[in-house]
């Protein structure tokens, strides 16, 4: 019975997205970072609209395929940058750009991961169906997204998430969804990762996983991270440090950029 | 046992009534997914409970009930949403203040219209007085909410499930919210002659909380819904056949709990 409801929902649906023009969601983006990833100047901004500026006149450069680990106290404004370079918080003053742009929403070679995401709980989805979320950044209105199967299948394994992918996303644990969440960004064809606090409340399994997906197998991503851990920032090309409302920049980015060359 | 079941299919009421069931019932189940899963169904309330003022305004002005339902339903929307966009309100508020002005004004305007009586069939629902216009409209809403949900399916999922990560791909969660507004609207035309205004909101909520209980993945928890519905509804119109005191839509509602009830006992822990 299920099997011809779904046949025939299926065959109804191709018949409605024929009739329908695919619009994309967002002007289409070519990858390929321009060579500095991210530059600012004389930025400030505030994490709501009313409230008090987050920080003010950060002026610095992150060069493409550079790791930056952006560290500080609790809320000198890590989060609300990592916010700003997204587009979901708008920028009180300066200027910003995000591979050669102004940030905005719609962007397919970005991808932030915030620090507690909010996601409706026990909401009836598997991982799979998370991970292929990513894939719609290709596509847009009245299309239907089944394919990706190969991206989203490597994307699986290299986040050590093959075994799971049919289970409930209720279900996981904080350091698997933390992984699957990076795995839909790499779906998304995302180049510069944009994380907050990822290692927050995670297993030592998943960290490792992370780790080695961000930092080694020769992976070609821009990465800015906000993070706590001291024990951390050796692997890190390039430190920016917020303290009272100011960013200064700690070491430069030592010759990764041949990266993309 | 048989002859139970097929005897009242010879009246042609009894049949317009079933294909009134399978086409609302399946549409509020649908939409129930969304509004459970995004818990929506307070709003969904105000929504079916506007239909009230609308339809008696409408016959007072001498237009298409159906019309005037639709009207009251989008602007209780609108009117909910521009109160809850100031600071200082919250959403929730926002919606029982519109529910309540909404429906306190229809019931003045039953109040003008000088017989309550009239009203019964709207306020608890009356699938076997439905006629072939009313199978039309419930169609055509029927077909445009499905039409909906179905090329909207995945942005509607995302934005339900991550709605900053829908926003991050430029796909409007903002949007896809007031495009279920409009849908649940709709879908509450569609089901307000089964039954009624005041309990078209169990249909959007019961058989979809069944369907969460039962489905891993949203088209599953729709299908189970959908599933539901009908059951509940073809036990309750037959209920209500072969027990007149049980007033058609009241047994519609209570045959919708009862497989609820039992997923709700029976269905795995997940």
């Amino acid at each position: 019975m299920s099997r011809i409801i779904t046949a025939l929902s299926r065959h109804l649906g191709e018949a409605a997205f024929s009739i329908l023009p695919s619009i994309p969601y967002a002007q289409k983006e070519l990858n390929g970072c321009p060579g500095i990833a991210v530059s600012a100047k004389q930025l400030s901004a505030a994490a709501r609209l009313d409230g008090p500026v987050a920080f003010h006149d950060a002026t610095f450069e992150i060069p493409c395929g550079c790791r930056t680990a952006l560290i500080g106290p609790n809320g000198s404004g890590k989060s609300t940058l990592l916010r700003v370079l997204a587009g979901l918080t708008p920028i009180r003053s300066g200027e910003v750009l995000v591979a050669g742009e102004s940030p905005r929403l719609g962007r397919s070679r970005l991808a932030y991961l915030a620090q507690r995401p909010h996601l409706t709980e026990l909401f009836p989805l598997k991982l799979r169906r998370l991970v292929q979320m990513g894939t719609y950044a290709h596509h847009g209105w009245f299309e239907e997204c089944r394919h990706g199967d190969e991206v989203i299948d490597r994307a699986l394994t290299r986040l050590g998430l093959a075994d799971l992918a049919e289970r409930p996303v209720h279900t996981l644990s904080g350091g698997q969804l933390q992984r699957a969440l990076i795995a839909r960004a790499v779906v998304q064809g995302a180049e510069i990762l944009l994380l907050d606090e990822p290692y927050a409340a995670l297993d030592q399994p998943s960290r490792e996983i992370i780790d080695r997906f961000l930092f080694e197998e020769g992976s070609a991503f821009t990465v800015v991270m906000a993070t706590h851990d001291p024990a951390d920032l050796g692997r890190f090309d390039r430190i920016l440090e917020m303290r009272d409302g100011a960013v200064s920049t700690r070491h430069a980015c030592s010759g990764h950029d041949h990266r993309h060359a | 046992m048989l002859d139970l079941l097929l005897q009242p299919l010879s009246e042609p009421f009894f049949v317009r009534a079933l294909l009134a069931i399978v086409l609302s019932g399946t549409t509020c189940a649908c939409l129930g997914a969304y509004v459970v899963l995004r818990r929506m169904a307070f709003v969904s309330t105000a929504l079916t409970h506007s239909i009230l003022p609308g339809v008696v305004g409408a016959l007072l002005l001498g237009l298409s009930p159906y019309l005037g339902a639709l009207v009251a339903a989008l602007l209780t929307a609108t009117g909910a949403a521009w109160l809850a966009s100031r600071k200082g309100t919250s959403e929730d508020s926002a919606v029982g203040v519109m529910l309540s002005v909404m429906f306190a004004a229809g019931i003045a305007l039953m109040q003008q219209a000088n017989s309550w009586r009239d009203f019964a069939g709207l306020l608890f629902g009356s699938v076997v007085s439905v006629g072939r216009e009313d199978l039309i409209v419930i169609g055509i809403t029927a077909a445009l909410v499905l039409f909906g949900l179905r090329v909207l399916h995945k942005e509607l999922e995302l934005a339900s499930f991550d709605e900053e990560y829908a926003a991050l791909l430029g796909a409007r969660p903002a949007l896809m919210r007031a495009v279920l507004l409009v849908l649940v609207a709709l879908g509450s035309v569609a089901c307000v002659r089964l039954v009624g205004a005041l309990l078209t909101t169990a249909l959007f909520v019961i058989p979809a909380a069944t369907g969460v209980l039962l489905g891993r993945t949203v088209p599953q928890v729709m299908a189970w819904g959908a599933g539901c519905a009908l059951l509940g509804g073809f036990s309750g119109l037959y209920l209500s056949y072969y027990a007149p005191a049980v007033p058609s839509g009241a047994g519609i509602v209570l045959c919708c709990a009862l497989p609820y009830l039992a997923a709700r006992l029976f269905a795995p822990r997940r």
